[in-house]
């Protein structure tokens, strides 16, 4: 296996707030890893520093072998990372089609017309969101809203895929939708790097977690590993036994 | 549902809608073509003043449809008057310290109108909102001081500005024409000038309405953090549009200098010419190509009818006009008009969403 996303030593200070701190990680190629940990333990900012809109007080990222720290988000995007909002950020004037077509013309630095609207039509499809392609995307409801951030960032035709709280707010049923698509994606080589608060989805996906607290690094391992781990459970007490229901 | 979207997509198609949105600015380019020749022929003397108020709505709805471009990528720029200015002097300047040809002026100022834009838009477009609109202003009046002041007024006249020589002498021939024919054959030349620089300025819009630019603009507009993750580099874009946008004000700048007589610091940069192309568009419908050419077109002969028959305090009332404007209509004509094809469509009966909205999407598409 090889290392496709890597953080070395990352730190982010928000003037006195340390949000993340000496933060180092290797994503191998492949692999689906989870970020979990409580509200305000970097998580977010994490991934704002991997996507490139933030950039870091310290540390470096590295994207396939290649130092990006300084690169703009769309050279990363460029570069096959593709992301996924927590809070869903759909370009409400356009259609549905019109969001996906953004990210299938733009992904890549030179897609053609055609191979663009290919993948846009796949990505429509895969997300259940054909149906609904020549809807504003303002009119779409959450559940909708987060289908579509998952088919735009899946037009890119990204290698690795950020996916942060894409799970939140669904019913079973539908996370249950959502788990299928991720490990679908994943079969077909992309690496995927999530944030999650819903236990049982991390369970069922994760092949690695990172555990962060403080943004830092309170434990990594497996799913077993890291619920195990007795500073995981203290820095969870409550919260999880909470959410995990 | 398999059949609905395979009509969806070819409707959808680039060259579709690129070659309708083309053959009707060949329409227009045709109406433009005859207009003076008909005006003339319905109503004779008074043609001349008819042509010069087509010459104005000309003019501005350049102006309006270059403005609307950059309005695209969600930058509200207030440099219209410096480009426009630019381009006056770039003639001015050209034809007073040279021997050039009497129309090597409009190319190059165009070309000025561009380097500049490339200059002042790699500094200020990483700016956003209302700091890029301040910075832009600034630079309107940076560069009336470099043309008053800091030129050697050998060169570019200082605050009196410089003589430009017409593009156009009809010379009379008596017994052959009426006197009034001169001034009409010399707007008439004028309006084909402002006729073309407007259908450039229309294929342009039309160019990037139907191919992925316009993807790439309204993702920067609406949530310009969002549309650098899908892969759009906003900095290329905005520049692309200021550029393209400033090249053809430049343009504008340079046969209006002609058309006057001279260039001269006060008018060529006045932000006058700067709200002219901000307030039009809106009026109009923004992010269109054909609600700021209509806006020019309203804008123009309302103002110049009130001029008529209000003589002193005609401002005021054109003013009120665009204040109610923007408080009844906040999406320009182009709204009004969407909203009213909408409900034709649906006729009295409830409104069907899915027959609706296909037809609706296409339209919005639309130039």
């Amino acid at each position: 296996m090889s290392t496709v996303l890597e953080a070395r030593d990352l730190a982010k200070n928000f003037g006195g707030l340390a949000a993340v701190t000496s933060l180092s990680f290797r994503v191998e190629a492949g692999e689906i890893f989870a970020i979990i940990g409580p509200n305000g333990a970097g998580k977010t900012t994490t991934l704002d520093l991997l996507s490139g809109m933030l950039s870091p007080t310290a540390g470096t990222v590295h994207l396939a072998g290649r130092d990006v720290t300084r690169l703009p988000p769309y050279a990363r995007c460029h570069l096959g990372l593709g992301r996924a909002f927590q809070v869903v950020q759909p370009f409400p004037e356009m259609t549905v089609e019109e969001n996906v077509l953004v990210g299938a013309q733009f992904g890549e630095r030179s897609v053609s017309g055609a191979e663009a609207r290919r993948r846009a039509d796949e990505a429509l499809e895969r997300t259940g969101m054909d149906r609904l392609r020549d809807v504003p995307a303002e009119d779409l409801n959450l559940l909708q809203e987060k289908r579509l951030e998952i088919a735009r960032a899946l037009a890119t035709n990204p290698e690795v895929l950020l996916l942060d709280e894409v799970m939140a707010g669904l019913r079973p049923a539908e996370a249950r939708e959502a788990v299928t698509l991720v490990k679908q994606l994943n079969a077909e080589g992309v690496t995927v790097v999530f944030i999650e608060h819903v236990m049982p989805v991390v369970r069922d996906l994760a092949h690695r977690v990172l555990v962060m607290d403080y943004g830092r690094e309170l434990a990594m391992g497996t799913y077993a590993e890291v619920t195990a781990d007795e500073r995981v459970v203290r820095a969870y007490l409550g919260e999880a036994d909470a959410e995990a229901t | 549902m398999n059949a609905a979207r395979k009509g969806a997509v070819p409707a959808r198609g680039a060259p579709a809608g690129l070659v309708r949105d083309l053959v009707l600015t060949g329409v227009f380019g045709l109406a433009l073509f005859l207009a003076p020749t008909l005006l003339r022929d319905w109503f004779g003397q008074a043609s001349v003043s008819y042509l010069s108020l087509g010459l104005r709505a000309l003019a501005v709805a350049v102006l309006a449809l270059t403005w609307d471009m950059v309005a695209r990528t969600g930058q509200l720029s207030l440099a219209h008057g410096a480009f426009y200015g630019a381009g006056a002097y770039t003639a001015a300047i050209l034809l007073k310290n040279t021997g050039s040809p009497l129309w090597l002026g409009i190319p190059l100022a165009a070309a000025v109108g561009a380097v500049l834009a490339l200059g002042l838009g790699a500094v200020t477009l990483r700016l956003f909102g209302i700091y890029f609109a301040i910075a832009t202003l600034a630079f309107t009046e940076v560069l009336k001081a470099v043309v008053q002041e800091a030129l050697p007024q050998a060169v570019a006249g200082g605050a009196a500005g410089i003589n430009v020589p017409a593009l156009f002498r009809p010379t009379f021939v008596p017994g052959e024409m009426e006197r009034w024919e001169i001034a009409f054959l010399r707007n008439q030349s004028y309006f084909y000038v402002y006729a073309g620089i407007l259908l450039l300025a229309i294929v342009v819009s039309v160019l990037i309405q139907r191919s992925r630019l316009r993807s790439a603009f309204t993702a920067i507009r609406t949530n310009e953090w969002v549309a650098s993750v899908v892969g759009v580099n906003p900095a290329r874009y905005k520049l692309l549009a200021f550029v393209l946008s400033s090249a053809l004000v430049g343009m504008l700048g340079a046969v209006e200098a002609h058309r006057l007589g001279s260039a001269v610091p006060e008018g060529a940069f006045a932000v006058h010419v700067t709200v002219l192309a901000l307030v039009t568009p809106i009026f109009g419908g923004l992010y269109t190509t054909v609600g700021p050419i209509l806006a020019a077109g309203v804008l123009a002969t309302i103002e110049e009818t009130f001029k008529r028959s209000l003589s002193d305090g005609y401002m005021i009332a054109y003013g009120l006009v665009l204040v109610l404007a923007i408080l009844f209509m906040p999406r320009g004509l182009m709204g009004l008009f969407r909203g009213l094809t909408r409900r034709m469509k649906r006729g009295p009966g409830p409104p069907s969403e899915a027959s609706a909205s296909p037809a609706a999407g296409g339209e919005e598409t639309g130039a």
